[in-house]
């Protein structure tokens, strides 16, 4: 089981809601190693080819981080707002070393980066995303946190609206235009454009 | 890629979204004439225009990522073939039933599975015959942990019949699946595990056994949800009977055993790991063999090991029959010694020492979800060594006890004082699953509607309790606070069919318990528990009723527990005021109706959300939903006028769209008399008093409201918005900092406040505040309108003309109220058009118009002959 039990990462959880930014730095981790630990053993385990959402791993960690019973719906989805992020980084540092290792590396080592197997032409575009969305968070931070809160931690639009909030309107208006945004930066990647 | 400044980014922004405003042939000439100049910027917003067209599901499904790439695997043949009305889509999984694909019921349009029957179990007429029948039973019994099967069906292929079974389509992962990533926290396996009992209590009811109860056969939705899979399938395949033991013992015996129809030999040891001695000896299964797999099932979830591992399959069984497994506390410190115990009960060898049914299971199970028995283990030796878990006897004394202590209180109190004041709290819900919110809100917030009836009563509105939801309470405290004689806490687990209810009534003054119980009922009872609560709670208060009181008190609304049910979680939605919210909740009022055409409530739910949804909160034009809202609350007070909620329902139609001031004094009247405790009957004769201009009795009936919620929210800023029409401002500007010391993210009063300060011509600080109201909630056009007639009376003409651009512009996508931009145009002195605007207002039957007479920001234009004609026109005295 965790090194932490769930009692203490829910009461984590709740002192970063009331305002407690230690605490935020603490639970970090705990979420990132989680969340790591189920890829891991997700990619060992399953089928070859399986492909899995990674909001359901998000999901996952949740429920077996944190008691449910105490904490509210606004929490659970300022936990995933933070997952979302996170899987962002175990995703993209996946996809980057996979991308390096095509180039001559060795296949030697299986750390979790490199058993998390994107498809390749999934790992380009993955690696391009995440360039694409810090461009986007230059311009306007709220259109890349709701990216990353929607497509990485799986967070409905009302629950969107409730981690930044905003009214889920505005939510449903910034997804909107920022998906085009990067549509349209990933195909010019791909040569569409001069 | 390169980053834009935000500015220019903000202007492409808006330029898209006007773009999209207009018909796509339309856009380019728009492009070509808002950017004249700016040929990047026109390229720029044309290329998103474009890519949009293109986008289909771009990003869509969220992230997704692989197990190792797969090895281009032969496609199997069924995967796109159809079978009768059902299309195969991909291969889900291969197990000893065969092959499951999900499919498309192309004549109904759902996912659902197909189960592939393979030829050689079904072959035995009579078995077959039976299976069929236990799944049709079971599915019948349209449990909600227990998989729906929608067709058994044959059909001739060239290989000759076939045998499929069509159920429901989960999406989630098996218990195994969770099993095998690690041990599950405690309150998550024993959520499960509570719903997996609740599934076999239902189907042992039924006279079935499952027979082959182990983590594969457990989905776990993404919400949470259980479903136990393949009820009765066991024996239709013989893998878990005696038929089949005996058949394959030989087989088992020797170091590499075939299971039927599976390579896999992981199978097979799944299978024999969670079978019971019976079973083992080649017995006939009963409901006592389904506990005992169950218990192997949770001993894994919380430890994380299988109860009985060996390295053969014989050697499995041998222990099964002969071993016990390690304590589960050896693997875990944290994990209560009740838990062991619960596991060991469903383990024992023999039958008849097992927990006697999945019933007394659940319940077990239940107790140790609450929390109230998890004692954890460094105090458990001494209890080690009771007889395992005798519930029944705890059960008793704990009963007497409770019953002894209560009536001895009762007495002792009984010399006190009588208690005249109570706040019921919010239930905690004790459920893992937070869809029963709905219920531990509604369940509470119908006490206190009932017991609100009571005249020498004072019941704390559900408005003021709510905010101690999801706290730490102490109740004494709570009632210091809310200066009431009594607490009532409670919390509620919903689980299947069964409710639990635990309730705790403390008098203040010592902190003694008044009153405690736990009831523990069927869902369909629910109503009656709480007319029952109600009851027990006015006469533990030893409130002397009148006949027509208990009545009252006791009344039930709807005998449709399934109605109550929508009714509840359409409250919960209402009270939410979100257009979204709003629209929800008129759904599940509607089906509240639809169960029960005669629920007066129901009603007046439907009567109150599309009043909402045409008030500013929800953003739609008034003639659109409040001919609505009147039909609904009309209807309600033909099936019931006794009841408070559909006069105040009506009130707010003839108040805020008939104008018909005489209906809404009479109508508002009675709504007080029948319930004197409902804050919202309070909260409409005040907002009549002020439309009729007397704003000092307004101020008044408001703090009545006041009192009954002095934790509102709303209540709160809406006294602060009386004293800004009575032209108190500074009392307003109090007030509304007062709301928002209990909520600094409270957008009406920053509104309100911003309102205030404009009239003590403070215009810095009322712009700070609206732009706080329009930061907080963007969606609120009043906010919007605010911000340009404090920019128009602070003569920062610009910024308010801009303003007016904006509603413009906003106008196109939603419902802007003319009023607002009415305000801002008087705030200008442009008085031909605000009165322009206050004729449209007019026309639409704005929400704020009757006010027209009293409102402030109006006072540039009452000289004018038009004033006083619209003020006739709305039917007031000019």
């Amino acid at each position: 089981m965790n090194d932490s039990p769930p009692q203490e990462i829910t009461q984590l959880l709740l002192a970063w809601r009331s305002g407690d930014q230690t605490a935020f730095d603490q639970l970090m981790p705990l979420v990132y190693q989680e969340l790591r630990r189920l890829a891991q053993h997700f990619i060992n385990h399953e089928r070859p080819g399986h492909l899995l959402q990674a909001t359901a791993l998000v999901n996952e960690a949740y429920l077996r981080l944190i008691d449910s019973s105490r904490v509210k719906w606004e929490s659970r989805a300022h936990f995933f707002a933070v997952a979302g992020q996170l899987m962002r980084r175990v995703l993209v540092d996946a996809a980057r070393e996979r991308q390096s290792r095509k180039r001559g590396g060795e296949w030697v080592q299986v750390s979790l980066a490199e058993a998390v197997v994107i498809p390749q032409r999934r790992s380009a575009d993955l690696i391009a995303l995440d360039d694409a969305l810090d461009v986007l968070a230059a311009m306007d931070k709220r259109k890349s946190e709701i990216v990353v809160m929607r497509f990485f931690g799986g967070l409905s639009v009302e629950e969107t609206a409730a981690v930044l909030k905003v009214s889920p309107d505005t939510v449903m208006r910034d997804w909107q235009l920022a998906k085009v945004w990067l549509y349209r930066e990933l195909s010019k990647d791909e040569g569409d454009e001069a | 890629m390169k980053v834009m400044k935000p500015e220019r980014w903000r202007q492409v922004e808006r330029l898209y979204y006007a773009a999209l405003e207009r018909e796509p042939d339309e856009r380019a000439a728009f492009l070509g004439s808002a950017c004249a100049g700016d040929e990047s910027l026109r390229r720029e917003v044309a290329s998103l225009v474009a890519a949009g067209d293109r986008i289909g599901g771009f990003m869509e499904p969220p992230a997704s990522f692989a197990a190792e790439a797969p090895a281009t695997a032969p496609q199997p043949s069924m995967i796109g073939q159809t079978l009768t009305h059902y299309r195969i889509v991909s291969l889900l999984g291969k197990g000893g039933m065969g092959e499951v694909y999900l499919g498309e019921d192309t004549t109904l349009g759902r996912k659902v599975a197909l189960k592939l029957l393979p030829a050689a179990f079904t072959s035995d007429r009579e078995r077959l015959r039976r299976f069929e029948q236990e799944a049709r039973a079971v599915s019948a019994l349209n449990h909600p942990n227990i998989i729906t099967i929608h067709e058994i069906g044959q059909v001739i292929t060239e290989a000759g019949g076939m045998r499929y079974l069509v159920t429901e389509y989960i999406e989630g992962e098996t218990l195994r699946q969770w099993t095998e990533r690690g041990p599950l926290i405690l309150s998550r396996a024993l959520d499960i595990a509570v719903q997996v009992a609740s599934a076999l209590a239902a189907a042992h009811t039924a006279g079935i056994t499952h027979r082959d109860i182990k983590p594969e056969n457990v989905m776990v939705r993404p919400d949470g949800l259980v479903k136990v899979l393949d009820f009765g399938l066991a024996k239709l395949t013989g893998e878990r009977t005696g038929e089949w033991r005996s058949e394959r013992a030989a087989e088992l015996a020797t170091l590499a055993p075939t299971p039927p129809l599976s390579t896999d030999p992981g199978m097979v040891m799944g299978t024999v790991g969670y079978m019971s001695p019976e079973q083992v000896r080649g017995e006939d299964a009963d409901a006592p063999s389904d506990i005992f797999s169950f218990g192997c099932v949770l001993y894994e979830m919380v430890t994380g090991r299988r109860a009985f591992a060996r390295q053969s399959a014989a050697e499995t069984m041998a222990a099964i029959l002969q071993d016990e497994p390690p304590e589960i506390a050896a693997s875990d410190k944290d994990l209560p010694c009740e838990l062991d115990r619960l596991i060991r009960h469903c383990l024992e060898k023999s039958p008849a020492e097992r927990f006697q049914s999945a019933r007394d299971l659940g319940f077990a199970l239940r107790e140790l979800l609450s929390g109230s028995s998890l004692v954890k283990s460094v105090s458990a030796p001494a209890r080690a060594h009771a007889h395992p878990l005798d519930h029944r006897a705890v059960w008793l004394a704990a009963a007497l006890a409770l019953l002894l202590l209560s009536v001895a209180l009762y007495l002792f109190t009984g010399r006190g004082k009588t208690i005249d004041s109570l706040a019921i709290l919010p239930f905690a819900n004790a459920s893992a699953n937070p869809d029963a919110e709905y219920l531990s809100d509604g369940i509470a917030e119908s006490i206190i509607s009932s017991l609100s009836q009571l005249p020498r009563l004072r019941v704390m509105a559900r408005s003021t309790v709510l905010r101690y939801k999801g706290q730490e309470i102490d109740p004494r405290k709570v009632g210091r606070d809310l200066h009431v004689d009594a607490v009532l806490t409670g919390n509620l687990i919903q689980r299947g069919e069964t409710l639990i209810i635990k309730m705790e009534l403390v008098k203040v003054e010592d902190g003694s318990q008044l009153w405690g119980e736990q009831y523990q009922r069927k869902f369909s009872d629910v109503l009656a528990v709480q007319a029952e609560i109600a009851k027990q709670i006015s006469e533990k208060l030893r409130l002397k009723l009148t006949g027509e009181e208990q009545q009252r008190l006791t009344k039930v609304y709807t005998e449709n527990a399934e109605a109550y049910q929508l009714y509840l979680k359409g409250r919960y939605y209402w009270n939410r005021r979100t257009p979204e919210s709003l629209n929800k909740s008129i759904e599940y009022f509607q089906q509240a109706i639809d169960k029960d055409p005669n629920y007066a409530l129901g009603y007046a739910g439907l009567a109150d959300s599309y009043s909402m949804l045409g008030s500013p909160v929800g953003g739609v034009s008034p003639r659109e939903k409040f001919p609505k809202a009147k039909a609904a609350a009309l209807k309600a007070l033909e099936l019931d006028d006794t009841l408070a909620e559909a006069y105040a329902a009506l009130v707010l139609v003839r108040l805020r769209y008939d104008w018909d001031w005489l209906a809404a004094e009479k109508e508002i009247k009675r709504a007080v008399e029948l319930n004197p405790n409902y804050s919202m009957t309070h909260q409409l004769y005040a907002d009549y008093l002020r439309v009729m201009g007397r704003p000092d009795e307004a101020i008044a009936e408001i703090k009545r409201a006041q009192e009954l919620e002095p934790l509102s929210l709303n209540t709160n800023a809406v006294v602060g918005v009386h004293l800004y029409f009575a032209r108190q401002y500074d009392q307003a500007i109090e007030q509304c900092q007062k709301t928002l010391d209990l909520d600094q993210n409270f957008a009406p009063a920053h509104l309100f406040l911003g309102w205030a300060y404009v009239q003590k011509a403070r215009y810095e600080e009322a712009i700070a505040a609206v732009k706080k109201a329009t930061s907080l909630s963007p969606s609120e056009p009043r906010s919007v309108s605010a911000l340009g007639y404090a920019y128009a009376m602070s003569g920062q003409t610009g910024e308010a003309m801009n303003i007016l651009d904006q509603l413009k512009e906003l106008s196109r996508r939603r419902y802007i109220s003319p009023h607002d931009r009415a305000i801002i145009y008087a705030g200008l002195g442009e008085k031909e058009q605000a009165f322009a605007w206050l004729d449209k207002a007019y026309a639409d039957r704005s929400w704020p118009l009757p006010l027209l007479k009293v409102d402030p920001r109006f006072d540039s234009l009452r000289s004018d002959p038009r004033f006083a004609d619209l003020v006739r026109r709305i039917g007031l005295a000019p």
